[in-house]
């Protein structure tokens, strides 16, 4: 009895080490409506970690080829997901007319960005932190950038 | 006694780590103030007119703008294109105005009020444009009924030490990040207000990260 309630602390204190550690990053979160008939509806999140894992693991050639094709953009997506960081809490972009409206922040380390029009409303967010993860092995498989 | 020692131990060591990052704490939170950002804000006055707010910070563009390959820009420095400049040399201009003493450079009076001058450090651009549009309505008594008039007007206000900045580079060439640079070093500055009965342009660099 005593090693059963013994395993079931290990378990339970292994459990929440492991969710502590898969959400420590954030999470991302996409959020699409079309309103049109028949639009696509698209809702989901993961825990930041399985991307930054997630590049990892994946095999490198796959890696390698997404660094190449998106070697021109990574200095600058390196840049800015570093500077991101030093400011967690921003309004970066407001663009708004009668009809749309766009939102770019950053609130508590995660970047939301925010598009609503009348077709459509997406909101994105992801931890900065996440986007620095990206840059960085995208780099690491795109030696030269 | 044992025990009792190590929880001493350990309870001091906890006080120490506590001590020594409260004060990085500090600095951390003293840093971020004194952060400038860059603010642009774009309103337009007409009904559904446009809104547009950018806040970006000083540091996070200096370090940007150098990753960015893009003609005209490469390495935060803009390459002037002489031949889109109907022949003015913009740089030698502004080599001319920097080297010079405080004053009144350039004053045109007309339907476009022109004003260039230098003072305290600063450069100064004034233009007033004055449109008035007459109708041609009339009241059936010959009496013209109904004049609009327009006024348009632009400020730039630059520091000269951004201009020197700016012309730090080599030829045709504009130094973007030294100029952000002398502005960050700067303080809170209204660099471009445009206004016109449509549309209002601000351009300002100041320590907040939101444009009240």
């Amino acid at each position: 009895m005593l090693f059963i309630a013994k395993a079931a602390i290990g378990a339970g204190a292994t459990l929440a080490l492991v969710g502590a550690w898969v959400f420590h990053e954030g999470i991302i979160r996409v959020d699409v409506d079309e309103a049109r008939s028949g639009g696509s509806h698209v809702h989901f999140w993961v825990p930041a970690t399985t991307v930054s894992t997630g590049l990892r693991l994946a095999p490198r050639r796959y890696v390698r080829q997404a660094a190449d094709k998106s070697r021109d953009y990574l200095p600058v997506l390196r840049e800015i997901s570093k500077g991101l960081q030093k400011y967690p809490n921003a309004e970066l972009l407001d663009v708004r007319d009668a009809s749309n409206h766009v939102h770019v922040s950053v609130k508590g380390g995660q970047l939301y960005l925010d598009a609503v029009s009348d077709d459509e409303n997406i909101h994105i967010s992801c931890p900065t932190v996440t986007l620095e993860h990206v840059a960085d092995r995208l780099e690491d498989a795109a030696p030269g950038v | 006694m044992n025990h009792s020692i190590r929880g001493l131990g350990l309870l001091a060591s906890v006080a120490l780590a506590v001590t020594l990052l409260l004060p990085v704490r500090d600095f951390a939170q003293s840093n971020s103030k004194t952060d400038q950002w860059i603010h642009v804000r774009v309103e337009s006055k007409e009904e559904g007119g446009e809104t547009v707010r950018v806040n970006v910070p000083v540091e996070m563009a200096v370090k940007v703008l150098p990753a960015i390959k893009h003609a005209p820009l490469h390495d935060g420095k803009v390459r002037i294109d002489c031949g889109h400049m109907d022949d003015v040399d913009l740089r030698t201009m502004l080599d001319a105005v920097r080297s010079s003493k405080d004053g009144e450079f350039v004053t045109v009076q007309g339907k476009e009020d022109v004003r260039i001058a230098k003072s305290a450090g600063y450069l100064y651009i004034h233009v007033t444009e004055n449109n008035h549009h007459a109708r041609a309505a009339n009241d059936g008594k010959g009496n013209e009924t109904h004049a609009r008039s327009a006024v348009s007007k632009v400020d730039v206000k630059v520091p000269m030490k951004v201009v020197d900045a700016l012309l730090s580079a080599g030829k045709d060439e504009l130094d973007i990040v030294a100029a952000l640079h002398a502005l960050s070093l700067h303080g809170d500055t209204e660099l471009v207000s445009v206004k016109d009965d449509d549309n209002t342009v601000r351009i300002w660099i100041d320590s907040k990260n939101v444009s009240d």
